[in-house]
Order: C-alpha cells, then sequence, then structure tokens
C-alpha cells in the first residue's frame, strides 16, 4: 500500500519536471519588465501583456506567423489529397507491392533533410521559388505526404474488404470508390493525418532556415531571430516564443487522442 | 484486373509518388552529382568541373567533421539509450491505476510536441549560468551555479537531456499502446505464481514489449541522427565545437559558405552512417526477438 502511494507519488512528480520548463516560458512571458530575469526567481506577481505587445509589433514576427498558418495549412491540404489515394493503392496491393510502396512512401522522411536541401536549394533558386510561400508549401510535402500516408494505411487496412469487392461488383472505378466509399469512412484517420501535418509542418525549422528569406519568413525562424540578436530580451522572446507554442499546446491538448492514435498507428503497425 | 482498373490505380499513387519522386529523386540525384563536382559561390558561373573524389577526401581528411559524425554518434547512443529507457518507465507509471491518470497522461506527453526551437529557447532561461532558476534552485542547496551550457563536456550531456525531455513522451506513447496491447494471461498466470512487480516486469512484460521497444529505438535512431534545431536554438554548435553535431556542421562549415560540392558530399557520408547505424540496430533486433 505504502509503495503504491509512493509510485504514485513519484508519477505526480515525474509528470512535474516534464511539465515544468513550459509551465515556466508561460510564466516567464508574462512577468513584468524588471523581474523577468532575476536572483531569486519571482515567483508571484502581477501578470502582464506587455511582452506579447512587443513581440508582435516587433519587425515581421506578426507577418511570420501569418506565414506559418499558410504554410502548413497549405501543405497540410495538398498532403492529404495526394496521400488518402495512394494509402488505398498501398491497402489494397500485393504483400511485396505493399512493402515497396510503404517504404517508398516514406522515403523523404527517412532521410536526413541536410541530404535533401542542398539540390533542393539549387532547384528552388532554378525555378524562382526561393523565399515564397508557395515554394515552402512544396518543400513541406515532403513532411506531409509520408506522413499522412503512415498514418492513414493502418485505417484503410481496418475496412472490411467485403466493401470494395461489393463496389467493385458495382461495377465502380477505383476513383469512384476512393471517393464515395473510403473517404466518408476513414474521417477519422484523415483528422489524425491532418493534425499530425499540421503540427510537424508548424514547428519545421531547417528547410524554413534555408529555403526562405526576408519574404516568406515563418514563425520558428522568426523566434530564432530575436534570440541572437546581440542585447536579448527575455521577455519578449519568452511572449513569441509562447506565441509560436500557444497554437501547438491547445492543439496537443485537444487534438491528443486523434494526434496519438494516429502517430502510434502510423509508427508501429 | 483490367486494364482500365489498372491505369486508374496507377492514376491514384502517381500524385503522392510523383511528388516524392520530383522532391526526392530530383535532389538526391542532383546531390549525388554535386559532391562530384565543385559547386562554390565564386566560381559556378563560370561552370561546375568534374572534380572525381575530392569533395568527399576533403570532408574524410577534415578532422572537424569526423569530429561532428563521432560526436552525433555518441550523442545519437547516448540519448536513445535514456529515452529508451525513461520512456519505459514513464509508460509503466502511467499505466497504474492513478488518481488523475488521464490528465496525467496528456500533461505527460506534452513535451514531444513542443516545437524544437522553443525547447531551445527554454532551456537557455532554465539553465542560463547566472539567472537561470535551476542553479538558483541548485544553491539552494549550497550546490554552486553550474555551467549547463558552458562548460563543452557537461554541454553535451545537456543537450541529451533537453533531447529526453523533448521525446521520453514518444518513446512513453509507443510503450503505452504496446502495454494496453498485451496479452491478460501470463500476467495473471506470474501473479498467481507469486512473482514480485520486478519479476514480473523482467520476465514476462519486457519481453512482449521487446518489438514495440525496438520500433521506438529505430524511429528514435532516425530522429536523434538529424538533431540540429535544438542544437542550433540552444547551443549553437558550442561551446566551441563541443555539441556541433553533423548537420550543424554541414550548415555552418559547408552549405552557409555556399561550398554546395561538399556539402553533398558530407551529407552523403552523414547517410551512410546512418544507414550503417540502423542496419545495425536492426540486425541486433531481429537477432534477440
Amino acid at each position: 500500500m505504502i509503495a503504491r502511494r509512493l509510485t504514485s507519488i513519484f508519477t505526480y512528480l515525474l509528470v512535474g519536471i516534464f511539465i515544468f520548463p513550459i509551465a515556466w516560458l508561460v510564466l516567464t512571458s508574462l512577468k513584468p519588465g524588471n523581474s523577468t530575469f532575476v536572483v531569486p526567481p519571482v515567483f508571484f506577481f502581477t501578470p502582464t501583456l506587455d511582452h506579447y505587445a512587443e513581440a508582435l509589433s516587433r519587425g515581421d514576427f506578426a507577418s511570420s506567423l501569418v506565414h506559418s498558418i499558410i504554410v502548413s495549412s497549405t501543405a497540410t491540404l495538398f498532403g492529404i489529397a495526394a496521400a488518402v489515394p495512394a494509402a488505398y493503392i498501398i491497402s489494397t496491393s500485393s504483400p511485396r507491392w505493399r512493402r515497396v510502396l510503404r517504404v517508398g512512401a516514406l522515403l523523404p522522411q527517412l532521410l536526413p533533410p541536410i541530404v535533401l536541401v542542398v539540390p533542393l536549394f539549387l532547384e528552388f533558386r532554378m525555378l524562382a521559388i526561393t523565399d515564397t510561400l508557395y515554394g515552402l508549401s512544396f518543400a513541406y510535402l515532403t513532411i506531409t505526404i509520408p506522413v499522412s500516408t503512415w498514418v492513414l494505411v493502418p485505417f484503410l487496412d481496418d475496412l472490411p474488404v467485403e466493401l470494395q469487392e461489393a463496389a467493385l461488383v458495382d461495377g465502380a472505378t477505383p476513383f469512384t470508390i476512393v471517393r464515395r466509399v473510403i473517404l466518408p469512412l476513414i474521417r477519422p484517420g484523415i483528422v489524425a493525418a491532418a493534425a499530425i501535418s499540421i503540427l510537424y509542418t508548424w514547428n519545421e525549422f531547417f528547410y524554413a532556415l534555408i529555403l526562405t528569406g526576408r519574404d516568406a519568413k515563418t514563425a520558428t525562424v522568426s523566434v530564432v531571430s530575436f534570440m541572437t540578436v546581440k542585447e536579448m530580451d527575455w521577455g519578449r522572446i519568452s511572449a513569441a516564443g509562447i506565441l509560436v507554442l500557444l497554437p501547438v499546446l491547445v492543439f496537443a491538448l485537444f487534438a491528443q487522442r486523434h494526434l496519438t492514435r494516429g502517430l502510434v498507428s502510423g509508427s508501429v503497425k | 484486373m483490367n486494364r482500365s482498373a489498372r491505369l486508374s490505380r496507377l492514376l491514384l499513387a502517381l500524385p503522392a509518388y510523383g511528388l516524392i519522386a520530383l522532391l526526392v529523386g530530383v535532389p538526391a540525384v542532383g546531390s549525388l552529382y554535386l559532391s562530384f563536382h565543385k559547386w562554390k559561390l565564386a566560381s559556378f558561373q563560370n561552370g561546375v568541373p568534374f572534380v572525381g573524389t575530392d569533395n568527399y577526401t576533403a570532408a574524410l581528411g577534415d578532422p572537424a567533421f569526423l569530429h561532428s559524425i563521432w560526436l552525433t554518434l555518441g550523442f545519437t547512443l547516448a540519448a536513445l539509450v535514456v529515452e529508451l529507457v525513461l520512456g519505459t518507465l514513464l509508460a509503466l507509471l502511467l499505466d497504474r491505476e492513478l488518481r488523475g491518470g488521464g490528465t496525467m497522461r496528456a500533461m505527460a506527453l506534452l513535451p514531444m510536441f513542443v516545437t524544437n526551437v522553443v525547447i531551445g529557447l527554454i532551456f537557455r532561461i532554465l539553465l542560463s549560468y547566472d539567472f537561470g532558476v535551476v542553479n538558483w534552485f541548485s544553491s539552494l542547496f549550497g550546490l554552486g551555479p553550474v555551467p549547463w551550457l558552458g562548460d563543452p563536456k557537461l554541454a553535451f550531456w545537456t543537450l541529451v537531456l533537453v533531447d529526453a525531455w523533448n521525446t521520453t513522451s514518444f518513446v512513453a506513447l509507443l510503450v503505452l499502446a504496446g502495454l494496453r496491447a498485451l496479452p491478460r494471461e501470463p500476467l495473471e498466470a506470474a501473479e498467481v505464481d507469486g512473482a514480485g512487480a520486478f519479476a514480473r516486469f523482467r520476465y514476462v512484460i519486457f519481453p512482449l514489449l521487446q518489438p514495440v521497444i525496438g520500433v521506438a529505438a529505430l524511429w528514435r535512431t532516425i530522429d536523434l541522427f538529424r538533431i540540429f534545431d535544438v542544437v542550433f536554438s540552444l547551443t549553437g554548435g558550442g561551446p566551441s565545437d563541443a555539441t556541433e553535431t553533423a548537420s550543424v556542421f554541414v550548415y555552418r562549415h559547408a552549405l552557409g559558405p555556399l561550398n554546395l560540392g561538399l556539402a553533398s558530399a558530407m551529407s552523403f557520408i552523414i547517410l551512410f552512417v546512418l544507414v550503417l547505424l540502423l542496419g545495425t540496430e536492426a540486425y541486433l533486433l531481429r537477432r534477440r526477438t
């Protein structure tokens, strides 16, 4: 009994340690100017939104948030549009083809980005799409297509085979099957794929750093540029960090069921 | 299958695989081409001459690059061990009956979703030498300030711990799913036989969990080996080159100065090492199960 109690207390403590860093960033961002970064740290204070106002009015931070929203939703939308039919083909292929196609779809995520980014950088320059929102969205398909395909395949595998056979007997083409039969049935899978895609592209930094400059800068690049400025204002930086993190946290808490289900089925199956 | 059905299947697969070919195939071939050519900012307009394996010999002859590869290997293995052990422990704890268990699980899984560059920011604030809350806390116990990010040796382990904070929850998530899928009978049998908690884990749960932990290990390896964002925002690769992992090295010393031939050659060397590492892990896992 005592051992059980102690284990529970230990669990709470461990979860507390996991949560503390995020909580501390929230606190730092809300502290008034003179108490953001002092020793001993201030735990009780009147919260202020000053740092948020500063961060949003500073340079291009606000527009970089908009860029992130546009890029991650565009890449997610197109990624899923391409992934649904591909996942259907994978799910209905012979075992040998299935393996090949699954690994093929995952390839962009297996390769370290550093391998792809150098020629992608040149390719983008030739096509004159460097530092554009559609260019970056295009590059982010290397994230959203593999992730969505992998999340969707297990959902498709769970559908009864008779369903498709019946549709085939009725003379439906594979196109109609995907649109009329499959699409409505895998809605939870699509939600999971979208949730993960949005999160991954929103958090992405490496491609954004190399493939964008001034015009299409995303929020993650913006936050880092705040940090490398010589004179660091930690209150403002924290507020900027929270503005990037807030959608993620809200998303992760409310869509967690979909996120975790998608991640588990995509990784383990 | 008739011809039109086959054709429409091809068309359904085309968008995804066509785009992957365009975004991965073309660059991969391009990168391979570049790695055997000289592409420098100062000279590329006058042509990109074939230089054979010069870029590869230059990369392999650069002790700083080799250092970054060894560093990445060491970091990957150290973080992997920490994350697998902690993640399994966390999953076991969260799987128990617990008041507020649902909330606890939701909270514990949060760190894996946190934006990488914000992680760097968070821990720079927490671990600041002069003003960090961690050093303030340790000073309450009479411990002097710890140079978490300032001392080269320590910075490496700080990076490992920060990454562990970030992704232990991913391992925990997979293990938790594995625990939920465990067959009931062997566990009940062990309990009837009077096996303690530790014995049950060691002889019943752990062997059954091995495949899941193996999958988690492979995913984590792929992800750890490419680490860039967290290093970039936490230490920038420093102090000096103590945390300069392979991707950061290529960015700083080849991609940044726009020596693209060298950058390509280096990235292929990195890929080669990663494939070796994954192959070794997959071999070890297969032998065990």
